[in-house]
């Protein structure tokens, strides 16, 4: 079985937020929720100040704190390592919204279009009414990565089988693989670089490691 | 659900085009994606912006305008709705050509000579990418005013156009990414403006160890990955120079510089006489070189090894503006070397730092970086061939090539890259596109032999017989601006602000300036994006009749007499050249061409502007002569007939759009493929486009000035000196003195001025006290925005604010405290010409001294946009002659104060 994963390596990205609008656009999902994001973190003090930009987002934990506070057991772990939410289980109580640590998780209760004069076309055409009231976040675009499976396309190598965000990237920053692989690209990036996860201490031990500089 | 994927390219911003597919889902495109297919072939492995999936949402924005309309309120004023009325696509072209025949019954010019008709393509060079035959149409007509502004000039690389396709045939300038190792930036923000080919390229090298100093007053998004130093403004040159005082006169340039390249590739060995113009011989003419063998001055084409440096003791005469021959005997000269030392011998480091803020070590150590990464002498192997490899390049900054200033600034980079040899070779500085020679498509065939061994300049006439005295458009470009040559772009790269200062402020011995009887804009909107945005808006209301192609209601076209519903990019046809070597980044392996296409059918009444062309053409009696510029490629830019093909138009029945497309697709891959291949528009619906493979070594210049032995010229500038002299000349003879400032930027060796305090003083041209306006305030590139018509796409605003310095003004987090500033308060930016309100985004990284605002808004009229509540820092921007260099152009810096907006001096 694969263990599904991310290698962002912080040294291409440039937070130009090509990624974000492709999971927007992929996803359908509505004004102001990102399941993908890039923060644009600037410190220290002038004039030795550094600027970092990173990719956040659903960290696709071992151990996600999401997953044990979820009261319906509508947040849920695939064997392939995706975490995941059964919209017909949520209830809406976001409590996973709060136990996330990485900010991952929105919830909205009204259908919303990008124009005050409602809903444009695409919009209609791409609407998940039963996103309405329900947590959601990432899911690694566990449709095109399954549908990928099904035609024999290899995620992380065919761009149809892959999350839109690792496909969309200008920098080439995102990769996308088999962590149980020793031969995939994620492996290979985990192998030869210094990666850190977000939050190691919390015990999460996400799927999603960065390439620091 | 049905879904097919549409091919598309992207051409939003001038770092394109790229390629894409658009998802369409029961007949409405719903997605982007970006277009893998061409992976291999697209050096960013096909893929496209951030900008590119905004598409979607450009397509059904519900705000578009929807149906050609007539104002029907004579009154046109900021705070007078014009009263649209719609009209029928045949009533608003009716009125069109009835205008243009009127105009054409009067004259194509007017009493003072200018244009009646003048067309303003906004969006710096990617207008043609969707103009469709249009452009044929405008051809057919005559004369047209084409360079009434829209912020060209400031808002694009305007004088590195002019100097750098001057010097080597670079209209852009880049660096060799995919083999530089050494990086020096002044103010280039690639990572925002440089496309997705530029981001790719530069993330690449970062991974493989590319090395990046960024000069800078903020820490953009580019600066983020390098080191950063913070520079005050507008002293870029400074640093430059004291760069290479260090490398000139610190360290050995003897063992460390490429001395073979500036001794047989640039005019180093030349000798200068003591008048400043190279010395030439008596009877050929020819500038002289040192032959310390012989111990005598011989011709510069004689085979010999001349002295790079030194002075000697030689006679010969010089040639001076408007041929004035003077004879030296037996004087002192010195090589244009020994001029360019002794020129930098005062611009130390510690001078630099007490201007620039950059400290002289970081200078030092930058200098040695530089000269260690060079690797003088090394060479590397392309396409069999031997090429010296340098693997450093200098890149510089909008606001840091024009305006005052920008000579230096552009001469100071040059010749970094010349001391090293690193002038359009493997891993240098390299030239991308010509625009102001010929041919434009083929930069190296652009380098043709001219005299006194470098480079023929098609330079604007400034001698008696020949100088354009009385201007043909408004801008007056090939009057007023040598360097602007007179290519078929020339007119947008002139003065192209002085037509709306001149509306208001007529100047002296010139002809009136006029309004055109009819202005005719697409994707342009100066009510914004120029500097003065006030002034500009005063003189369009003036305007008799405005024909807009309108996207959606804006602050531009709210002046229009009519608008014409925009064909978008989903939804009209045109084939366009691909690859090779074009804008920034975008030099590839192949060449091609690839079609744009309607997707969807439009949600609104819109008409391809192919179509548009032709209608006119018909309307106006001039189809025979449109087809006939349609023939030879005249707005398509693409012939229908060559050697072994025949496409051509029957020129006497109007072709639909897909006739001449079709056509054009058949002629391009006749005409690319050496008649091996030949693809329709059905073709090319299906595929997108066509490829062939393209030279990389024709990405460098070195191979044809070495096979035409031909030598940059560089450091010194005898020919725009004289150019310079001559046109005063020519101006004073006129009575002309208002053009004297910019007079003096002509020079053979540029030498530094105190550029920061042009900006300080214009204070004073509005009785105001200089002291008052204590902080620099710049622009920076949003990515995300630019450009379009991208401004009212909410979904762009959605991630944008992800991006710092989004929706507000950016201030230095100890300027701020020190003012009672927080993150998010109100705050007033004033400047001498006006305030405008703001929201303060308190950051670390910027100077104190500095101030910056993203991109372009401030809108009162578009939809979305003008709720976005962003400072404009054009609103502020002073139009005045004393902030226009000699090329015409000038910078977007602004002098002012900020302050809270409910503080004791705001409200």
């Amino acid at each position: 079985m694969s263990r599904w994963g991310m290698v962002i390596d912080l040294r291409k990205c440039v937070g130009c937020q090509t990624c974000t609008i492709a999971c927007k656009q992929t996803n359908n999902t509505p004004p102001k929720v990102f399941w993908r994001w890039v923060a644009d973190i600037e410190t220290g003090e002038y004039p030795d100040v550094n600027r970092r930009f990173v990719p956040m987002g659903c960290q696709h934990c071992t151990n996600p704190p999401c997953f044990e506070v979820c009261p319906t057991t509508a947040t849920y772990k695939r064997p392939d390592g995706i975490v995941d939410i059964n919209y017909n289980l949520c209830i809406g109580c976001a409590y996973c919204i709060v136990a996330c640590p990485y900010l991952a998780r929105n919830i909205v209760f009204e259908t919303k279009s990008y124009y005050e004069t409602g809903l444009i076309p695409p919009e209609q055409v791409l609407a998940h009414p039963d996103r309405i009231g329900v947590a959601t976040k990432c899911n690694f675009c566990l449709p095109r990565v399954d549908a990928g499976l099904a035609r024999g396309l290899k995620p992380g190598v065919d761009p149809d089988a892959t999350p839109m965000c690792v496909g969309s990237c200008i920098s080439n920053a995102m990769h996308f693989g088999d962590l149980d692989d020793p031969d995939s690209i994620v492996s290979r990036y985990i192998a030869e670089n210094d990666t850190v996860r977000l939050s190691e201490e919390l015990g999460t031990e996400s799927a999603m490691y960065y390439i620091v500089e | 659900m049905s879904t097919t994927k549409v091919a598309e390219y992207c051409y939003q911003c001038v770092a394109g085009p790229d390629l894409l597919n658009v998802c369409v889902e029961d007949g409405v495109a719903t997605r982007v994606e970006p277009n893998w297919k061409f992976g291999d072939i697209h050096p960013a492995a096909g893929r496209v912006c951030v900008k590119a999936y905004g598409l979607i949402q450009k397509t059904y924005n519900p705000f578009r305008v929807k149906k050609p309309m007539v104002r029907t309120n004579p009154v046109k004023d900021r705070d007078a709705d014009p009263m649209w009325k719609e009209v029928t696509w045949d009533e608003a072209l009716d009125l069109i050509a009835q205008k243009l025949l009127a105009v054409r019954a009067k004259g194509v010019r007017d009493e003072s000579g200018y244009p009646r008709l003048a067309v303003t393509f906004g969006s710096g060079g990617i207008a043609p990418a969707y103009t469709g035959a249009l452009p044929a149409f405008l051809s057919t007509w005559g004369p047209v005013d084409f360079g009434i502004g829209s912020g060209q000039g400031v808002k694009c690389y305007h004088s590195e156009h002019l100097y750098g396709e001057f010097w080597h045939r670079a209209f852009t300038v880049q660096s060799d990414t995919p083999r530089t190792n050494y990086l020096i930036s002044f103010g280039n923000n690639n990572d925002a403006s440089g496309g997705v080919l530029g981001v790719w390229r530069h993330a690449q090298a970062r991974e493989r160890g590319l090395k990046r100093v960024q000069f800078e007053p903020h820490l953009s998004v580019t600066g983020a990955h390098a080191q950063w130093v913070p520079v005050k403004p507008k002293t870029d040159a400074a640093v430059m120079y004291a760069l290479l005082y260090t490398i000139l006169h610190e360290h050995d340039w003897r063992k460390e510089c490429d001395v073979a390249f500036l001794r047989d590739m640039t005019n180093s060995p030349y000798l200068i006489a003591p008048n400043g113009l190279y010395l030439r011989d008596e009877t050929m003419r020819k500038p002289l070189m040192w032959d310390e063998t012989e111990n005598r001055a011989r011709p510069f084409d004689e085979k010999f090894t001349p002295a790079m440096s030194g002075t000697y003791i030689t006679s010969g005469i010089t040639i001076g503006a408007d041929q004035e021959l003077t004879n030296f005997e037996n004087v002192q000269v010195a090589t244009s070397f020994q001029k360019l030392i002794e020129h930098v011998r005062e611009y130390t480091p510690e001078w630099a730092e007490k201007i620039s803020g950059a400290p002289a070590a970081t200078i030092r150590q930058v200098a040695r970086e530089f000269l260690q990464n060079a690797q003088v002498g090394a060479t590397i192997e392309i396409e069999d061939k031997t090429y010296p490899y340098r693997p450093v390049a200098i890149l510089l900054g909008k606001t840091v090539t024009n305006g005052w200033g920008g000579y230096e600034a552009l001469w100071g980079r040059t010749m970094l890259a010349v001391l090293v040899g690193a002038l359009e070779v493997p891993g240098g500085t390299i030239g991308t596109t010509v625009r102001l020679n010929r041919p434009g498509h083929d930069r190296l065939a652009s380098a043709r032999p001219g005299p006194d061994g470098f480079m023929d300049q098609p330079l604007n006439p400034t001698d008696k017989e020949n100088w354009v005295a009385k201007p043909k458009i408004r801008n007056a470009y090939q009057t007023l601006v040598p360097l602007a040559n007179n290519s078929p772009w020339s007119a947008a790269l002139g003065p192209a602000h002085l037509p709306w200062l001149f509306m208001k402020e007529p100047p002296e011995n010139w002809p009136r300036p006029t309004t055109p009887e009819v202005w005719i804009i697409y994707r342009t909107n100066p009510a914004i994006s120029h500097w003065d945005s006030e002034t500009v808006t005063e003189q369009m209301a003036k305007f008799p009749f405005i024909a807009a192609f309108a996207y959606t209601p804006d602050e531009t076209n709210w002046y229009a007499d009519v608008l014409l519903p925009e064909a978008t990019d989903l939804e009209s046809y045109q084939l366009y050249r691909i690859g090779g070597t074009k804008y920034i980044e975008q030099y590839w392996k192949h060449q091609g061409y690839a079609l744009r296409q309607p997707a969807v059918e439009p949600p609104v009444d819109c008409l391809d502007l192919t179509d548009i062309g032709t209608e006119l053409a018909k309307r106006m009696g001039l189809l025979n002569e449109y087809i006939a510029v349609l023939n030879k490629g005249g707005g398509t830019g693409i012939a229908l007939k060559g050697k072994d093909f025949d496409y051509t138009l029957p020129n006497d029945v109007a072709p639909t759009r897909e006739e001449i497309w079709d056509r054009a697709c058949r002629a391009a891959t006749r005409e690319l493929s050496g008649g091996a291949e030949e693809h329709d528009l059905a073709w090319f619906k299906e595929n997108g486009a066509f490829f062939v493979p393209f030279p990389e070594k024709d990405w460098f210049l070195h191979g044809a000035m070495v096979q035409k032995g031909l030598r940059y010229e560089l450091p010194y500038q005898e020919r725009i000196w004289r150019a310079g002299l001559e046109l005063g000349n020519r101006l004073h003879e006129q009575g002309i003195e208002w053009w004297d400032t910019q007079l003096h930027e002509y020079s053979p060796l540029p030498a530094w001025k105190d550029f920061p305090d042009i900006w300080g003083r214009i204070a004073e041209a509005f009785d105001k006290n200089p002291d008052d306006y204590d902080l620099w305030l710049l622009t920076s590139r949003s990515m995300q925005y630019s450009w379009g018509s991208n401004v009212g796409i909410p979904v762009l605003a959605d991630v944008a604010k992800n991006v710092k310095g989004h929706f507000g003004v950016m201030l230095n987090a100890q300027m701020a405290k020190r003012a009672g500033i927080n993150e998010g308060d109100a705050v007033w930016i004033e400047s001498p010409l006006k305030r405008v309100k703001g929201h303060a985004i308190v950051r670390e990284g910027l100077r104190p001294d500095v101030a910056v605002t993203i991109q372009q808004f401030g809108h009162w009229v578009t939809p979305v946009a003008k709720d976005l509540n962003m400072p404009n820092l054009n609103q502020l921007s002073p139009l005045h002659l004393a902030l226009t260099d000699a090329t015409g152009s000038g910078a977007d810096v602004v002098r002012v104060k900020i302050y809270k907006a409910n503080g004791k001096d705001g409200k």
